[in-house]
Parts: C-alpha cells; sequence; structure tokens
C-alpha cells in the first residue's frame, strides 16, 4: 500500500536519566497501526504505555529507533514543527481532561485552531459544529468549571478532533469518569472509530481495551503481545 | 487571551499598571520642566540678538576681564577677516569717550558709538526716522528715552539737533566721575529713534565722526587712532549661524577673542542636555522599579499559569506563540501604564504649574512645564520598551517549560 501507516515505530527507544542509572521507559518498540484503526495499548503502571503514546503525540521526543506519524519522521521536526503535529496531525485526550477552566467550552475547543492560525469567528463556528457533532452543544456557553466529568471528556474530545487529525490519542481517557460515563465515552469512540477515525488508546481496564480492534500489551517498555 | 488574563489578575495588573505610570508621568514631569527652563532661557537669548554674529574684541584669544591682553584691532585686521569663508560682512566700530547731553534743563550720560551703516547694531528697531546710510555725517540715531527729553515724542525728535559734549565730566548714576580728556561739543541731527530696550545710553553716529571726535580728546589724528589705538570691536556677520563656529576658529587664529551668542546657546545646550539626562535618570530609576515589578508579576503569572502553559503546548501552541502571549501582556502593562503616566504627568504639570502661579502672581515664563510631541512619543515608547524588557526573562521562562512537565503541575 501507498498510503503510509498512521504511527509506524521501528525500534523506538526513551530513556530517562535517573541519578547515575538510566530508566528505559522504551525499549526498542516496533509497531505499525494502520489508518482507520482502533487500537488499545495495555501495560501495567511503569511499562512505557503512555510514554509511547507521549512521543506519538510530540510531548516527548524519542532518545532512539524510529517513529513516523502519518507518515512524518518526528526525529526530524524542531520545536516549532512539532508544535503543528500536535495542533494538525494528532489529538490527545488526557485522563485529567485539562481544559482551561476559565475559558467557556466553545473557546476551550477552538484553543487548537488558534495556533494554526485560523481566524477567530472561523474557529468559533468550527467549534460549534464539533460540540454538535457530539452532542454538547448546550453546554457551549458555559464555563468548563461548570461541566460534569463527562461532559469535560466530550469537551476534551471535540478539542482534539478540531483540527481533523490523523489519529486520536486518549491517555487513560475513563480515569476520571464512574463507569456509566466510562461506557458512554468507550460508545463515542467507537463510534467516532465506525466514523474512519484512526484511535490509539492506552489504559490498563481489559473491559475497555476490549472495544479495541486490535491490543498491543506492554511490559518494561517492550510490547509483549499483538 | 493574554488580554483575558490582565482582566482576571485585575488588582495585581493594576497595580503593576501604576508602577509604570507613576515612572512615566515621572520621567515627563522632569523633563518637561527642563525644556521648560531652557525654551525660557533661549527664548530670552533670542530676544538679545543674531545668531549669525561674531563679535570680535580687541583682546587675545581666551581673554577675560581679569586677564584681557590688548590687542590692536586694525583695517588689516578687517581685511583679512573679509577673506575668510563664509563671512558675509564685516562691519567696524569704534567707541568715542563718554559724554553727556544737556536738553530742556535735564542730562544723560550717552555712549557714542561709531558705527558702519546697515551694521547689524542698527537694524530694525527704529520708532521714527531712519538707520545711519553711507555719507552721512554730524548725525546720530539715539535712544527713544533721550529723544524723548529733546522732543515731545520720538517723532517730533526727527530733525532736530542736539549737542553731545563728548569727554570730561559724565554722570553715572547718581555720581560725577571725571571722563577723559577735555570735553568738546559737537552738534548732531537727529535721523532716527530707535527703543530704548536696545539701550538707554548708545547714541549710534557714523564711523568717522566717532573717530574724529576721539582723536580730538586726546590730540591725536584719527588716521593715528586707527592704527595705534584700533577699533573697538568688529561684527562679523556669518552667511549662516551653522558656520559660525568656523568663523570663530578663523578670529581666534587671527589672534583675537571673540563672542558670539551661538556659542553661548551651544553651551546653554550642552548644559541642559546633561541638566536632562540627570533628571531623565532620577525619573529612570522609579522607571527601573516599575520594571522588577512587572517581572516579579509575570513570573508569578507563569508559575501560576504553569498548567495552563502546558495545556497550550499540548495543543499545538509553539514556543514562539507561548512567548508572544506573555510578551504581549507585558506590552499591554507598558501601553496602559505609558499612556496613563503621560496623562497623569500632562496633569501634574498643570496643576503644579498653577499652584506656581498661584502662589507667585508675577510667575513670568509662559509656560513651566513644556511637553512637546516628541517628550510624549518617547515616554509611551521609554515605557513600552521598559515593560517589554521586563518580560523578556519571565516569557522565555514560560516558553522553555516543558509541556508534559507542565501538565503534571499542580
Amino acid at each position: 500500500m501507498d498510503t503510509p501507516l498512521a504511527v509506524e515505530a521501528v525500534g523506538l527507544e526513551r530513556t530517562y536519566a535517573s541519578g547515575h542509572a538510566t530508566v528505559a521507559a522504551l525499549a526498542g518498540v516496533t509497531l505499525g497501526i494502520r489508518r482507520g484503526e482502533f487500537v488499545a495499548v495495555m501495560g501495567p503502571s511503569g511499562s512505557g504505555k503512555s510514554t509511547l503514546l507521549n512521543v506519538v503525540a510530540g510531548l516527548e521526543r524519542p532518545t532512539g529507533g524510529m517513529v513516523r506519524v502519518d507518515g512524518e519522521d518526528l526525529a526530524r521536526l524542531d520545536e516549532e514543527a512539532l508544535a503543528r503535529h500536535r495542533s494538525k496531525r494528532v489529538g490527545m485526550v488526557f485522563q485529567a481532561f485539562n481544559l482551561l477552566p476559565r475559558f467557556r467550552v466553545v473557546d476551550n475547543v477552538a484553543l487548537p485552531l488558534a495556533f494554526s492560525g485560523v481566524p477567530s469567528a472561523e474557529r468559533t463556528r468550527r467549534a460549534r459544529a464539533m460540540l454538535d457533532r457530539l452532542g454538547m452543544s448546550s453546554r457551549a456557553d458555559h464555563r468548563s468549571n461548570e461541566l460534569s466529568g463527562g461532559e469535560l471528556q466530550r469537551a476534551a474530545i471535540a478539542r482534539a478532533l478540531i483540527g481533523e487529525p490523523a489519529i486520536l490519542l486518549a491517555d487513560e481517557p475513563t480515569g476520571n469518569l464512574d463507569s456509566a460515563n466510562g461506557a458512554a465515552l468507550i460508545a463515542l469512540f467507537e463510534e467516532l472509530h465506525a466514523q474512519g477515525q484512526t484511535v490509539l488508546l492506552v489504559t490498563h481496564d481489559a473491559q475497555i481495551a476490549a472495544h479495541a480492534e486490535r491490543t498491543i500489551r506492554m511490559r518494561d517498555g517492550r510490547v509483549v503481545d499483538e | 487571551m493574554s488580554l483575558g488574563n490582565y482582566g482576571r489578575a485585575r488588582l495585581r495588573s493594576g497595580l503593576t499598571t501604576a508602577g509604570v505610570a507613576i515612572g512615566t508621568a515621572l520621567v515627563v514631569l522632569l523633563i518637561a520642566l527642563a525644556t521648560g527652563a531652557e525654551d525660557n532661557v533661549r527664548r530670552s537669548i533670542f530676544s538679545i540678538g543674531d545668531l549669525r554674529l561674531v563679535t570680535v574684541q580687541p583682546f587675545q584669544p581666551g581673554a577675560n576681564g581679569l586677564s584681557a591682553v590688548p590687542r590692536t584691532i586694525t583695517d588689516d585686521t578687517v581685511a583679512r577677516l573679509k577673506g575668510v569663508a563664509h563671512v558675509d560682512g564685516v562691519y567696524r566700530q569704534f567707541d568715542a569717550p563718554l559724554g553727556m547731553v544737556v536738553e530742556g534743563g535735564d542730562d544723560a550720560t550717552i555712549r557714542p558709538q561709531g558705527i558702519e551703516p546697515g551694521a547689524p547694531v542698527d537694524r530694525g528697531d527704529l520708532l521714527a526716522g531712519r538707520h545711519l546710510e553711507a555719507g552721512d555725517r554730524a548725525v546720530a540715531v539715539i535712544p527713544g528715552n533721550i529723544a524723548r527729553l529733546v522732543a515731545p515724542d520720538a517723532g517730533a525728535a526727527i530733525g532736530r539737533t542736539v549737542t553731545m559734549r563728548i569727554g570730561g565730566a559724565v554722570k553715572l548714576g547718581t555720581t560725577r566721575i571725571g571722563g577723559s580728556g577735555t570735553p568738546r561739543d559737537y552738534a548732531v541731527k537727529i535721523v532716527g529713534v530707535f527703543d530704548e530696550q536696545a539701550s538707554q545710553t548708545s547714541f549710534r553716529i557714523p564711523l568717522d565722526d566717532a573717530l574724529l571726535a576721539g582723536a580730538e580728546n586726546r590730540g591725536l589724528t584719527p588716521d593715528a587712532i586707527r592704527v595705534t589705538t584700533g577699533y573697538s570691536g568688529l561684527a562679523v556677520e556669518a552667511d549662516d549661524s551653522t558656520n559660525v563656529a568656523d568663523i570663530v576658529k578663523a578670529v581666534q587664529e587671527l589672534g583675537f577673542s571673540s563672542f558670539s551668542l551661538k556659542q553661548v546657546v551651544e553651551q546653554i545646550d550642552q548644559g541642559f542636555g546633561v541638566f536632562k539626562g540627570i533628571l531623565a535618570g532620577i525619573g529612570g530609576v522609579a522607571l527601573l522599579v516599575a520594571a522588577i515589578g512587572i517581572a516579579n508579576t509575570m513570573i508569578m503569572s507563569v508559575l501560576e499559569r504553569t498548567r495552563e502553559i502546558g495545556i497550550m503546548k499540548a495543543v499545538g501552541a509553539s514556543p514562539r506563540d507561548i512567548r508572544a502571549l506573555f510578551i504581549a501582556e507585558a506590552a499591554y502593562v507598558g501601553v496602559f501604564g505609558g499612556i496613563l503616566g503621560l496623562a497623569l504627568g500632562l496633569a501634574g504639570g498643570q496643576i503644579i504649574d498653577r499652584i506656581i502661579r498661584e502662589l507667585n502672581p508675577r510667575t513670568s515664563p509662559a509656560a513651566i512645564f513644556v511637553v512637546g510631541p516628541d517628550l510624549a512619543l518617547g515616554a509611551l515608547a521609554l515605557a513600552l520598551g521598559v515593560a517589554l524588557v521586563a518580560g523578556f526573562l519571565p516569557a522565555r521562562r514560560a516558553m522553555r517549560m516543558s509541556a508534559l512537565s507542565a501538565l503534571r503541575y499542580e
């Protein structure tokens, strides 16, 4: 196939200096994620699954190996280009939601567009459309600190999708939600996947991972089972 | 977005802005005060005379009243000066000995000044009649106060003849002093009356008349006076005031002391430059304190918003975006503070001006504080510049923050 993989990693390494010793969070990860796939990464804490997600998101730089996202070799991007990668190529959903509390929901959703030079009116229009698509339009003008956990995470997903990313990344997105809201959120991921969205989700919960098409298991910085 | 934050930490931003405003106001007030003083001094100098003029004095260069070494100004000196570049005209002057006029029961001491037609001293200040002309003999252009001794008003004095008694005793104030030589009377016809603001004692008479009176007073011939005593001074006129320095140099190279208003003005300018610098420095200290305030506020703001910076970076803000955000915040403080400070400085100047006039109604200068457009714009630019410099380090700190550790910051 000519079209590049959504994510392609070969011998990917990420080590941290810890005193005199070095700790390898990623010790040679090789994997591929096709476009349109819904993949879950599972593993105990410290297995390197979050580091993998952060590297793909462009929040951390690998110390060895190669990683391509949507065909782009991340090691070759400088800080400015990496910022554009974060705003356009990937969309990130965090366990802690990470919305700006003093902003309205619609402004939170529109935020990534502000950094890719979209005019203000257009940003708001697109943010409202995205909130509408996720069934959140009634909450658009509320401040984010007035929302429930489930609503916050929906808003965060809207923000992650606003730049029409090649891949949606989620790090324990249900970690701060009760089971009903968690289930609704996973349903949303499945729905987005059904619409063709590539999803890479990190979790330690096997029930959630079960909703993915494919599960990658990690331990001690390596992929142990696909 | 940064404006949003400016609004959020309203009290803190307000206090920081007030610091900048006070610093700016102080700079504006102090420089306006110095500018006002300079304007007043300059205005009074310009009213004295022409900046194109260089006066040659019959002393050696560097001489002052205490150590004057005489040097004779002769026609040879005049010829040499006429050959100097940028010299438009050289006018000789010979002061005859002091004298008296007695008219209508009153007497007045006079200084007979022998000048050439068109001399800078005899220009554009007439109340009546005319200036000296070529070929004039036994005429005088006299000050208005003496004209009113002779006739009811300046116009009526024209055409009258008065007697100048040159030499001998004269009255200085209320005392009489011996004067020089034997007094001798000269009848002169009044052809012009000038405004006595220039001088209340000077009689402008033809150069040859003055030389003759000076010679007769000492029992010499006018030609001998020209060679041995020499002229009292020369008025050298430059084609432009910017060339005055060259002419001053030429005069000194000929071995004569010189005086020019232009040089006085330059010295005053220099003096005021230093004065303004010191005052601006004092104001600058206030702005420096304000700058430290801005830096402190912004470091707090960066710390407080660490998570926010992390979120922005995570969703695609580049280091430059983050820096721009905080620089913009500093710029708001600078612009608001600068405008407020300028307004404060202008208002403060008006109030102080009014108070001074209230306390001393005879205060003469038109304006004590002068704020020109360059000072106003300069103050705004200074406030903005100070804010940007103060904001730079905190902004860089925010820019360099790692997105991941910022997201984990509690």
